[in-house]
């Protein structure tokens, strides 16, 4: 793919567009508060659009201008927007990250391993595949993702951060799925973005009935059922 | 293939090109949940419902005999797909569907009647099971796998919505466990489904230029091809992914929340049909898996979630004092029993595990309708505080009983016959140890169950004040009928598929254990 005249931009533009989602994951991981883990969010969101419409423009496949497009909508406008409307009513400490299970200090450190873990995985298990430039470029920005907000629902108290965890996930299976497979049918990539859509709704609407009976949305009070 | 009713039914109904058109299963639910919306209110969304789920079971058996003549068809362009394995799974969610119906009816009038709930709540309730209904029958329709996960996506988030249905603080944070669990599990399926769809597509030109990589058909079709590296890899993510979703140890800690908060009837739909839905994406994999690697490794895998799950439920349950969580770590030994009879493979234990599947899916309902009716008038789900239900409630107590001693696996009942082939097929196949273990951990299962079961049942009533008699709410008892038919229903279907497997349903399981096995054969 590509010409001459193409080639050195492009991958000057897929390194760049690559620092950028990790540098506003990192965004998440910092902040402490959960208007600054949105906004690290609504970054992370336009530049995964910003991508995956260059991944569209070399390949060549409206599909994915579409799926371009849809994110752009959905997870950079939309899900941001329905969050700030729903916790607009939730006091402001409760927004707020005082004390993760986890300093900020630590996770950052953990945050910058489980990058370098991911570019060895991924060199290491898929070195027999022969991948594109995308691909090369954006698996490991991927698993990062992945692991980073996976990390980010384990180590934190509040219940927003988990929904926030949840979206970075989904964020790196969906920069996998079009980096590895150059998207799949748009049909489906519609029911995955409705199905988001529907979770973070559904789970919105819980966390305002939370706030309601619950004092807070730290996690740790959720703890009576169990066995004992 | 010996003819039989259901399939001269079914080539009657299907002629040729007709079989697309039994896909509009879909529609049914769909149309019905459009309805009572539309209505917006409590008589008319029962009504509505009932003759959707009648309607759905109706169609059910159309498919069911469509697959028992043609073997397997698709509809919309290779998008969906039914054989033998998929007509299978749909058969618990239509049959299961259909009891819970009628037992949500009785059991939703009573919990209005005791002021749990109004009437937007069971709006909200009928509007959520048709919903239920209708993203589980997608699970066993969709040949392609990503539209197969935006299905069991879907099946989460609606079930969520209706454990959330009660705004008391257990279910919101079952709810929320549930989701947070289940999501960041079907993120890694996500992940398999796509690695699995790459291997395809690497290998496939055809495939790739198409758009059908992601098709199971066409994923089955290139399964010796595939990169074993990859679909190691891939295998590993949708076996934990979806493994989480059946409730597979030690992926299934959101389950006892789950199962034990929901509504009753839901529990009885969550625990009978939606787990087999998940099971039912694990074993699709695992049959591309076992082409690309070969059996062993597949096999081995699912035998050891298999005892994990086995042992870690044998304990809970043992130990266990909420009656509602007993039945749900119960659902999570049936599941690894599932799992390890596919482990241990051959046609028995294929066989086995796909009747197993479908006896679990009487007989956890049933037990789930009778706890459900105990704890509504004894008030309370702990165990130690319900005895002597046998003098109280004669029939329901005389259903705990029975319901208890078949899912703990007393023959003559139906899970025991599945439990005894699965044993078979382990010795069969040389898993000594495997085998053994089962059957201590089986035992345990069975002394755990008596132990809760037996003082529930006949011991004497130590608080009186603590059953709710009958008269106490005049208008209470009214729809006692509409709880008993459906554990009648189901009571009778335990006690006769333990002992005789009808000619079809045994054609149709032989048909989906040879679908499962396709991928060992060589």
């Amino acid at each position: 793919m590509g010409e001459m005249r193409t080639q050195v931009p492009l991958s000057d533009l897929l390194t760049l567009s690559a620092v950028g989602l990790l540098v506003s994951t990192f965004g998440v991981v910092v902040r402490r508060s959960f208007a600054g883990w949105l906004s690290a969010y609504r970054y992370q969101s336009i530049i995964l659009a910003g991508s995956t419409a260059v991944i569209a423009y070399e390949t060549g496949v409206w599909e994915i201008y579409a799926a371009a497009a849809l994110t752009l909508a959905v997870k950079a406008v939309v899900i941001p927007r329905l969050l700030v409307r729903v916790t607009g009513s939730v006091r402001d400490e409760f927004k707020i990250e005082a004390n993760p299970f986890v300093s900020v200090r630590l996770s950052l450190l953990i945050s910058t391993l489980l990058v370098a873990l991911s570019y060895g995985l991924v060199r290491q298990t898929l070195a027999s595949a022969n991948l594109d430039v995308f691909a090369v470029t954006y698996l490991p920005v991927s698993v990062s993702l992945f692991f980073i907000g996976l990390f980010v629902m384990v180590s934190r108290r509040m219940a927003l951060n988990q929904v926030v965890g949840l979206l970075i996930i989904e964020n790196g299976l969906f920069l996998f799925t079009t980096a590895l497979t150059q998207g799949v049918s748009l049909i489906i990539e519609v029911g995955i973005l409705a199905d988001i859509l529907v979770g973070v709704m559904i789970s919105a609407l819980l966390l305002l009935r939370m706030s309601q009976t619950f004092d807070s949305f730290d996690i740790a009070s959720l703890e009576k059922l169990k066995d004992d | 293939m010996p003819s039989t009713f259901l399939a001269d039914l079914g080539a009657a109904a299907l002629p040729s090109g007709w079989s697309a058109l039994a896909l509009t299963i879909l529609v049914t639910p769909a149309t019905a949940m459009a309805l009572v919306t539309l209505t917006h209110k409590r008589r008319p969304a029962e009504i509505i419902t009932f003759a959707s789920i009648l309607l759905v079971v109706v169609q059910t058996l159309g498919l069911v005999g469509g697959v028992l003549s043609q073997g397997h068809f698709s509809a919309l362009d290779g998008f969906l797909y039914l054989d033998a394995f998929g007509a299978l799974i749909l058969i618990p969610i239509a049959g299961v569907g259909f009891v819970a119906a009628i037992y949500s009816v009785g059991y939703m009038r009573r919990q209005y009647d005791r002021g749990v709930v109004d009437d937007r709540h069971i709006v909200r309730y009928y509007q959520g099971f048709n919903a239920f209904v209708l993203t589980m029958l997608l699970v066993p329709l969709a040949n392609n796998m990503g539209l197969m996960w935006v299905a069991i996506e879907a099946t989460t988030l609606v079930s969520v919505f209706m454990i959330m249905l009660y705004t008391n603080q257990e279910a919101m944070e079952a709810a929320w466990k549930y989701l947070m669990v289940a999501t960041v599990g079907l993120s890694l399926a996500l992940l398999g489904i796509v690695l699995f769809s790459y291997a395809n597509t690497n290998i496939s030109p055809s495939a790739a230029a198409s758009g059908s990589g992601m098709n199971w058909t066409s994923m089955l079709a290139d399964a010796k091809l595939l990169d074993p590296g990859i679909v190691k890899i891939a295998y590993v993510f949708v076996l934990v992914g979806l493994g989480t979703k059946a409730g597979l140890a030690p992926m299934h800690t959101w389950l006892p929340d789950a199962h034990g908060e929901a509504p009753t009837p839901v529990s009885a739909l969550l625990s009978g049909v939606l787990l087999n839905c998940a099971i039912y994406g694990v074993l699709r994999f695992n049959i591309i898996a076992s082409g690309a690697l070969g059996p062993e490794l597949p096999s081995e895998l699912l035998i050891l979630l298999g005892l994990l799950s086995m042992g870690v439920a044998a304990a809970s349950i043992y130990f266990q004092k909420d009656m509602k969580r007993m039945l749900a770590f119960s659902s999570v030994e049936h599941m690894g029993i599932v799992a390890l009879s596919v482990g241990f493979g051959g046609l028995v234990g294929l066989f086995a595990a796909l009747l197993h599947i479908i006896n679990h899916a009487i007989a956890k309902p049933l037990m789930f309708f009778a706890s459900g009716t105990v704890s509504q008038r004894y008030e309370t789900k702990v165990m130690t505080e319900i005895k002597g239900v046998i003098k109280t409630m004669p029939f329901t107590g005389a259903v705990l009983l029975l319901g208890g001693l078949a899912i703990a696996g007393m023959p003559p009942f139906n899970i025991f016959l599945s439990e005894f082939l699965v044993m078979t097929a382990g010795f069969g196949s040389g898993q000594f140890l495997a085998g053994s273990l089962m059957i201590l951990l089986l035992v345990v299962v069975f002394a755990g169950f008596l132990r809760h079961l037996v003082p529930m049942v006949f011991g004497s009533p130590k608080r009186p004040g603590r059953f709710i008699p009958p008269d106490a709410h005049p208008e209470g008892d009214r729809e006692g009928i509409l709880e008993a038919v459906p554990m009648a229903i189901l009571v009778v279907l335990v006690v006769i598929l333990g002992f005789y497997i009808p000619q079809p349903l045994q054609v149709l399981i032989r048909d989906a254990a040879q679908v499962l096995g396709q991928g060992a054969t060589p």
